[in-house]
């Protein structure tokens, strides 16, 4: 026997993430709410008030990546820091290899939070969901979880226990596949320090953006708080989980299953059939692994139960397993291309993701706060009470929620289908499909602020429990130095691989990598392979410019840019989208929700003078839109000194520009704004020195889209 | 017509054959290993969390 160690745990840092998942927790959440009244009220009476509209960085469009990436990656990225920096240690029997590394983790995450606090509001933005953040973010981003995997690979190879418990294979697997994801989704050319554009285009681009997309929610939001929860539910409920030979088949099966199922994002697309099959058959097959580890956690209070009712750490992850069971079977449904169909692009999207968001992610956070606080300050919770009324708000919150937003999906889709016996649609003015569920969006916002409130009681909660007892920065352990004792003949193989850390993240690299290089390289091929259709051509400097504005301002958040093949989107939008139609598209534009129409077919659907009204005040054009005022564009002067820059990148990634075009580009691009400007007098705008505007660039992309291979009259 | 573009790649099926071949050669050796680990190596592991 070796001799016993003395050492101490650092409860500061824990202490920290903590602190910051809270605080985030508030700010996300807050912005959420912000936008979901958007939705009810355009303006929130910023016209009646003071006179004028929205400022631009508070409207949906830029608050929205916002909100997403608050919850995302501070909510729950700190609370998954907060989390492992605990478990890792006590699992360990070790301090964490390197203090400084661990609070450098902590303030460079939170840098990369602030900044994304102020560029997306400003609209800084890829405008690919969830890796909104522009390029020097992006690598700011990489060396903090390079630290961050230092940090945990150290504590890992000083450990003083031999075998790595389950939990930490979970949170290897997250480092890992987070790092290649994030490394491949961030493949773009910087055209300035706020401005890049994505490596790939179109099609490609969707492939690799629902990868990544997908796999941020397997290993981001998913996997990191499954090792949370095979280590604080045992502690929770004081037993064991229930099987470690399930949690062995579930780790190798979820972090091999996950990694196919990006492509059900994009089915019916002009994805490739093979790559959509793919994509729902993985995801199918998901429901195996996630359902055996819910069981496993859920399985783990066997004998416990009668404590459930008492303590509020228990019924929080109750909660959040079953959320998580809810969420990982409806994940698969949707991924059924008949069910997909009618999902994708509504409200039942939102739901789905809010019931893991809210239930799954939300609650075991609270739960393993609610199970550390008391325990790094030694004492007791301050108060039982206020923890049930919180899970209560909580839980009713996200039934508030989920509910009204499943009902607003289905109506969607419905409307969106529905024809008269005559056969023309019943629903043709999009608008009225989307006043029809402004009541569920009235009823979700109040869901989202139940919840909320629940959490503002939950920090105060917190806060006192934190003032009546006091902290313990260095918790004092002891444990036996690792011994390298000889190991059994025929030992059982898994245990082989459980003591060695950089074998096991081989392992989950080789298994997390199969999938994406099957699915991703073939569409390299594509390149040489898809026909270019003669009438695409590269966008004008002018269009390209009003691109750039389109994605400054977040359109991509209400409007889709994909016509489906079916008749309830040929009928309403015109020919459904092709392949060869986006192989410019750098970034791609498909969205993946319709809180307005598509607009991939808008292009010479109407006068230039209609969007120039619809821009001013959409209400004009379309009385009841909930769309919001975009003035600043009628008073921003266009900024042409990036026109070259801009050519010079794209054409880097692929874009035909002619060389040298470069120069020629602001002359075109201002030569096409007088033909707008003139355009918009003649169709009887009374405003004069229009052409030097954005609008003017934004109105040449709208009338551009999807008209390259429509006839021309 | 272009969805199907990807069918005049030489092979392409065997993308879709090759990875379900794969996942489920992997599926059925953890399966496998995992059914037949020894009890007591696993009710020391699933102790760990309990024992700091």
């Amino acid at each position: 026997m070796s001799q016993v160690q003395q050492f101490q745990y650092d409860n500061k840092i824990v202490r920290a993430f903590g602190m910051a998942s809270f605080i985030f927790a508030i700010v996300g959440m807050l912005v959420g709410i912000l936008i979901a009244f958007q939705l009810i009220y355009p303006d929130l009476g910023f016209q009646a008030a003071f006179g004028k509209p929205l400022p631009a960085f508070l409207t949906f469009g830029r608050l929205r990546p916002l909100h997403t990436n608050a919850v995302i990656f501070a909510f729950v990225g700190n609370g998954m820091f907060m989390g492992i920096y605990y478990s890792l240690q006590r699992l360990l029997k070790a301090r964490m290899f390197s203090d400084t590394l661990s609070w450098l983790h902590f303030w460079l995450w939170q840098i990369v939070i602030l900044s994304a606090a102020i560029t997306l509001p400003l609209g800084i933005t890829t405008s690919s969901e969830y890796a909104e953040l522009e390029w020097p973010i992006d690598i700011l981003i990489t060396i903090t979880w390079v630290l961050f995997g230092i940090n945990m690979f150290g504590t890992i190879l000083k450990r003083r226990e031999e075998h790595l418990y389950v939990a930490i294979w979970f949170y290897i697997a997250t480092w890992v596949t987070v790092a290649v994801l994030h490394i491949v989704r961030s493949f773009e050319m910087p055209v300035s320090m706020f401005k890049s554009y994505s490596a790939f285009a179109g099609v490609q681009d969707g492939l690799v953006q629902w990868w990544y997309g997908h796999n941020a929610v397997a290993f981001f939001l998913t996997t990191p708080y499954l090792g949370l929860m095979y280590y604080y539910m045992p502690k929770a409920a004081n037993r064991p989980v229930y099987s470690y030979k399930l949690s062995i088949v579930h780790f190798w099966a979820l972090i091999f299953i996950y990694i196919w199922a990006g492509p059900h994002h994009l089915l019916y697309s002009t994805l490739p059939d093979w790559v959509q099959s793919l994509g729902t058959v993985f995801s199918i097959m998901l429901i195996a692994p996630s359902w055996g580890g819910m069981l496993n956690g859920l399985l783990t209070l066997r004998g416990a139960w009668d404590r459930v009712r008492e303590d509020a750490v228990l019924k929080f992850m109750v909660v959040a397993v079953t959320a998580y069971g809810m969420a990982t079977f409806e994940g698969p449904m949707l991924s059924i291309k008949s069910v997909n169909a009618i999902s994708h692009f509504t409200d039942w999207t939102i739901a789905h993701v809010h019931v893991g968001a809210l239930g799954w992610n939300g609650f075991l956070t609270f739960g393993v706060l609610y199970y550390l606080w008391p325990r790094m300050y030694n004492t007791q919770l301050y108060s039982q009470k206020l923890a049930n009324t919180h899970f209560w708000l909580g839980t009713l919150g996200i039934i508030f929620y989920a509910v009204p937003m499943y009902w607003a999906g289905w109506t969607q889709s419905l409307k969106w289908t529905e024809f008269t016996p005559e056969g023309i649609l019943k629903w043709g003015n999009f608008l009225d499909t989307v006043i029809a569920i402004k009541p569920l969006y009235a009823l979700r916002a109040v869901g989202g602020s139940l919840f909320f409130v629940g959490v503002l009681i939950g920090v105060y909660n917190l806060a006192k429990t934190a003032a009546q007892g006091s902290f313990l920065s260095n918790e004092a352990a002891e444990a036996p130095a690792r011994s390298s004792s000889a190991h059994p003949k025929g030992e059982y193989w898994h245990r082989w691989i459980e003591r060695r850390p950089m074998q096991m993240l081989l392992a989950s690299t080789i298994l997390i990598s199969i999938g994406g290089l099957i699915q991703i390289l073939p569409m390299v091929f594509m390149d040489s392979q898809i026909p270019k259709i003669s009438t695409v051509k590269p966008y004008t400097p002018l269009e390209l410019q009003g691109r750039d504005i389109y994605i400054r301002e977040g359109c991509v958040g209400c409007h889709s840019q994909l016509v489906r093949p079916f008749r309830g989107e040929t009928e309403r939008y015109g020919e459904y989208s092709k392949s060869g139609e986006y192989i410019y598209d750098h970034p791609f534009l498909w969205g993946s929700k319709r809180t307005g129409p598509d607009l991939w077919r808008e292009g010479n659907k109407y006068p230039d003078s209609w969007h120039y009204n619809h821009m001013y005040d959409p209400t004009t054009m379309s009385p009841g839109s909930i769309m919001p005022s975009y003035t600043g564009l009628f008073e921003n002067v266009l900024d042409i000194s990036t026109t070259e820059a801009k050519i010079g990148a794209l054409r880097k990634v692929g874009v035909p520009y002619p060389e040298g075009y470069e120069q020629q580009a602001n002359a075109d691009l201002t030569a096409q704004a007088k033909k707008v400007a003139e355009n918009l007098k003649s169709q009887g705008i009374k405003d004069t020195q229009m052409e030097d505007k954005e609008i003017v660039a934004l109105i040449a992309y709208l009338q551009r889209l999807g008209t390259d291979i429509k006839i021309k009259k | 017509m272009y969805k199907y573009i990807l069918q005049s790649v030489e092979g392409i099926q065997l993308f879709g054959i090759s990875a379900f071949l794969i996942f489920f050669a992997t599926f059925l050796v953890v399966v496998y290993r995992a059914v037949r680990s020894s009890k007591t190596e696993m009710d020391h592991a699933a102790h760990l969390p309990l024992e700091d």
